[in-house]
């Protein structure tokens, strides 16, 4: 507390040149909260976060309500004026550049190392601009998940390029869903049935190589590695809300995983 | 053949943190906890542990050298956290479980459901443990210090 009470007098003697208006603090903050939740950042992150950029911007109070489907934020000024504002978030998707560049913002500007106007230019460009990997070398990444993963089963060199290729191509299969934004656990649904499919089908070529490790590979790119860790982080931050329903995610993921695979090996005959 | 699998780790790691977007220049940090956390469930498992208490050690882990690196790269611990776990995670006890209900094999299926679920919550609770744990002493280090405000990263 003391902490913050200090850095706030020392703001205003130093730079009260272009004094920031309640809304324009809001603003800010909310925008930071939004894209760090759409890119999969844990609750107490979200909130700490507006909560450092809010007082940045010379606010007096901060309160915030972070679940994974949406930010709530009141920020309230010295004189005792408060805005309150929410936003919804539809679409989630996993981008943790994003997410330690906001963090990175959050703090630099709570240390007073960045104006508030290039804070919020640089957060529009953070929220625009496109990272990552390109579609090929993801391709690339999810291979190597299955082919690596394969390794550590004992796989042979053959059932090793088999699971390479097996997850290669879901992951080409993710590309082409995502563009039906909305619906839920249908990338990782047929994902696992592409997986189980190119196992099944190597493996009736091919009878050395065996289907079991071929699959196994192919899903492990499914795996929902972020809601996991958020299901735990946020139920360690005492966040039970978040933390139960990431954790209903994760679930719910992992069974679409498992009925993929299971339609397959179904149809395949057993 | 320990060679081989450390090195199948560590490009796994990598790989994991390239699908999710980890920020480039961290990537060899997350193949890094991954090769750790790995080593210490297969030493575990090696020294006669069983499967849940490996993957306990390899939960503590991950956790452990998240918090350790997101507090000196000043990063969210959840990049390292990723790539560290991912290839902990009971993929092949899963799909068994799955092809023992088609075979309607269902007493073995349960078993095996069983230990799935009870690998993956190793992992979970040996992460979960080692954050909570780590939070503590620093809690701790700075009453006694009295130093008012540590920041998480």
């Amino acid at each position: 507390m003391a902490r913050e009470i200090g850095k706030q007098t020392g703001k205003e003697e130093s730079a009260p040149v272009k004094p920031i208006t309640l809304e324009q603090t809001v603003n800010l903050a909310i925008l930071a909260g939004e894209v760090m939740l759409m890119n999969g950042a844990e609750t107490s992150r979200v909130e700490e976060t507006m909560e450092h950029i809010a007082r940045a911007g010379g606010a007096g109070e901060v309160e915030s309500f972070v679940i994974p489907t949406g930010v709530f934020l009141t920020v309230t000024d010295p004189a005792g004026q408060s805005i309150t504002t929410m936003r919804r978030v539809r679409d989630r998707t996993i981008n943790l550049d994003r997410i330690a560049k906001v963090n990175e913002l959050s703090r630099r500007l709570a240390d007073n190392r960045l104006d508030f106007a290039e804070a919020s230019a640089l957060l529009g460009r953070i929220s625009r601009e496109r990272t990552g990997f390109s579609l090929f070398p993801s391709m690339l990444a999810a291979g190597l998940v299955g082919g690596a993963y394969a390794v550590l089963q004992n796989g042979m060199p053959s059932e090793v390029a088999a699971a390479f290729f097996s997850a290669f191509i879901v992951r080409y299969i993710a590309h082409i869903v995502s563009r039906l934004h909305g619906v839920r656990f249908t990338f990782e649904f047929l994902g696992a049935l592409v997986a189980a499919l190119v196992g099944t089908i190597l493996h009736g070529f091919w009878p050395v190589l065996g289907r079991d490790i071929i699959i196994v590979g192919g899903i492990m790119p499914l795996v929902p590695g972020v809601a996991i860790t958020n299901a735990i982080r946020d139920i360690i931050a005492g966040d039970l809300l978040s933390g139960i329903s990431r954790g209903a995610e994760a679930a719910l993921t992992s069974m679409a995983v498992a009925m993929g695979v299971v339609i397959i090996l179904a149809v395949a005959g057993w | 053949m320990l060679a081989l699998k450390l090195l199948a780790v560590f490009l796994m790691g990598a790989a994991v943190g390239i699908l999710y977007r980890v920020p480039r220049s961290l990537l060899l940090y997350g193949s890094l906890n991954a090769m750790l956390a790995w080593l210490a469930m297969y030493g575990f498992a090696g020294y006669g542990g069983n499967a849940i208490g490996a993957n306990f050690c390899g939960g503590l882990m991950v956790g452990l050298v998240a918090e350790l690196l997101a507090r000196l790269l000043r990063k969210p611990a959840t990049i390292f956290v990723i790539p560290g776990f991912i290839p902990l995670v009971p993929g092949r006890e899963a799909f068994m479980t799955m092809r023992f209900f088609v075979e309607r094999e269902y007493s073995q299926a349960v078993a095996m459901g069983v230990q799935t679920l009870f690998i993956a919550g190793a992992i979970a609770f040996g992460i979960f443990v080692s954050v909570t744990v780590y939070r503590l002493i620093l809690t701790y280090q700075k009453k006694e210090s009295g130093i008012g405000y540590a920041d998480k990263g």
